[in-house]
């Protein structure tokens, strides 16, 4: 005998649809904002820990250290609720009217995430010959410059497959953004299931949007893997 | 792949039956077992929280679960839950009853089955001290409430023009508030209190005298586990009329001032 009886009417159209859609649309906007900017700091930091003046690398691995190996629910609270205390009132003011509850997630997801992508170019960075740096600042190129031309191009391009993995995360930990009233989808399918108890219709729902969400993620980087960085997948 | 779909569908199938098999009598299993599994609130006093000397749950709700499991002869097991998580818990079989601050309304009542109502109470707002006289005052504004709790529903529909904004649960709505991230707290008046009485700085707020909902708390249990419903309401009917049920309210609400408007009858 069957207790729970299944409606999927309830959510592929009406007021419960558009709670899912525009929850999905949140989840898009944190995980595309955090992606991109974690990924620029995450190389700032790697170039940083790689840098010869020590008190820069230094930092940088205390940076590291300190947002890799703490949870990621805890620097969300932390960005939320504990910012309060060091910002000026003014500024305090400014985020309550227009709601901090957006850019505090997305700043925390971002300087999770460019932690690891850090450590992973990095990684990249290491696999290549040092002899290619020291070729590079016998030429006469900067420290800077040998990193940007003939470094980081080929580093980068090991550091896909890892990188796709961090971005999968960042898709997939936005939902903890929940936590602070950040309406995305995991939030509408909650929202959904309290309203109408259909909690496995509206989970089923978020679970196929974060999956198809994930496959997109990895073909856009296999596809810029292949045709634009001619990178042909092993056989 | 095909193997893949296989498993699934029998771990599919698997917790189907299981969950079928739950619906019983939880009576005569709790009398059995000799535990009653019940779920509350660990951070709402004064209905279910962590007392700082004993370090063990206690409150309103569990007072009057523990009378119940006295009648009946079994243990209590107390274990948290959430607003949001309580029902599925309670459908899955992993809690028994919920004792958990819980409203009883129509949606709720045709998936389980509640008790007469145990407690009566509005839902009203936590502000800062002057900030708000009426409703009037709060349309437009950004209010905090936990998530999956009737008071969200309730908000949105007296303020449709407010950001209801929905946390895990009260603690973090009270701190936001605290910070101006939200310009009023929502819930029911008797949990605001305590949320009030636990706050650092109690001086800087109020509740102002207006209500936008009733709020009647009733015990919850599976749907069709009509003798264990019947026991416990039989039970609370004596509670009330042995004075038990107004000595509990006493020892939890005296000392707020809280006076007990309501008695414990049988539902019409």
């Amino acid at each position: 005998m069957l207790t729970y009886r299944f409606d999927w009417s309830i959510i592929t159209s009406g007021q419960y649809f558009d709670w899912l859609v525009s929850g999905l649309f949140t989840t898009l906007k944190l995980s595309a904002v955090s992606i991109v900017f974690a990924f620029l700091l995450g190389l700032l930091i790697a170039v940083m820990r790689m840098a010869h003046s020590k008190p820069v690398r230094w930092f940088a691995l205390a940076y590291l250290e300190f947002f890799r190996n703490t949870p990621l629910l805890v620097q969300i609270f932390f960005w939320y609720f504990g910012s309060y205390k060091i910002l000026p009132t003014v500024i305090n003011d400014w985020l309550n009217k227009t709601g901090f509850e957006f850019a505090a997630a997305a700043i925390a997801l971002t300087i999770y995430t460019s932690a690891f992508i850090a450590e992973d170019i990095r990684s990249g960075v290491l696999s290549i010959p040092k002899e290619q740096m020291e070729a590079a600042r016998s030429a006469g190129f900067s420290y800077l410059r040998s990193m940007q031309y003939i470094i980081l191009p080929q580093a980068i391009r090991i550091t896909i497959p890892p990188l796709v993995n961090q971005f999968l995360n960042v898709a997939k930990n936005s939902s903890l953004a929940m936590t602070i009233g950040v309406m995305e989808m995991t939030y509408q399918a909650r929202q959904v299931e309290s309203y109408t108890f259909k909690g496995f219709e509206a989970f089923t729902a978020a679970t196929v949007v974060y999956l198809a969400l994930s496959i997109v993620i990895t073909s856009l980087v296999n596809l810029y893997n292949e045709k634009v960085l001619n990178v042909h997948k092993a056989a | 792949m095909k193997k893949l779909v296989t498993l699934f569908m029998v771990m599919a199938l698997t917790t189907i039956t299981a969950k079928a098999a739950l619906a019983g009598d939880t009576l005569a299993e709790a009398k059995k077992k000799g535990v009653l599994v019940v779920g509350c609130k660990d951070s709402l006093p004064p209905f279910g929280y962590i007392d700082e000397k004993t370090r063990q749950i206690v409150g309103y709700d569990i007072d009057f679960v523990n009378a119940i499991a006295k009648k009946m002869g079994v243990k209590v097991e107390l274990k948290p839950v959430t607003s949001a998580s309580r029902m599925p818990q309670l459908q899955e079989g992993h809690i028994d009853i919920i004792a958990a601050t819980m409203t009883k309304n129509a949606e709720r009542a045709k998936v389980i089955d509640f008790s007469h109502t145990y407690f009566f109470t509005g839902q009203k707002f936590i502000t800062k001290k002057g900030s708000v006289k009426s409703l009037k005052d709060l349309e437009g504004k950004r209010i905090g409430t936990a998530k999956g709790s009737t008071s969200e529903q309730n908000v949105k529909k007296a303020l449709p023009t407010a950001t209801v904004l929905s946390f895990d649960d009260y603690p973090q709505a009270l701190l936001a508030l605290e910070q101006g991230k939200v310009q009023a707290v929502t819930t029911d008046e008797s949990i605001l209190i305590g949320i009030l009485d636990k706050a650092p700085d109690k001086s800087k707020f109020e509740i102002p005298n207006f209500q936008i909902s009733d709020e009647p708390y009733g015990l919850g249990m599976r749907k069709g586990d009509t003798n264990l419903v019947n026991f416990v309401n039989k039970t609370i009917l004596e509670m009330e009329k042995s004075g038990e049920a107004a000595k509990i309210f006493d020892k939890w609400f005296g000392k707020y001032h809280l006076h007990r408007s309501f008695k414990i009858t049988a539902d019409k």
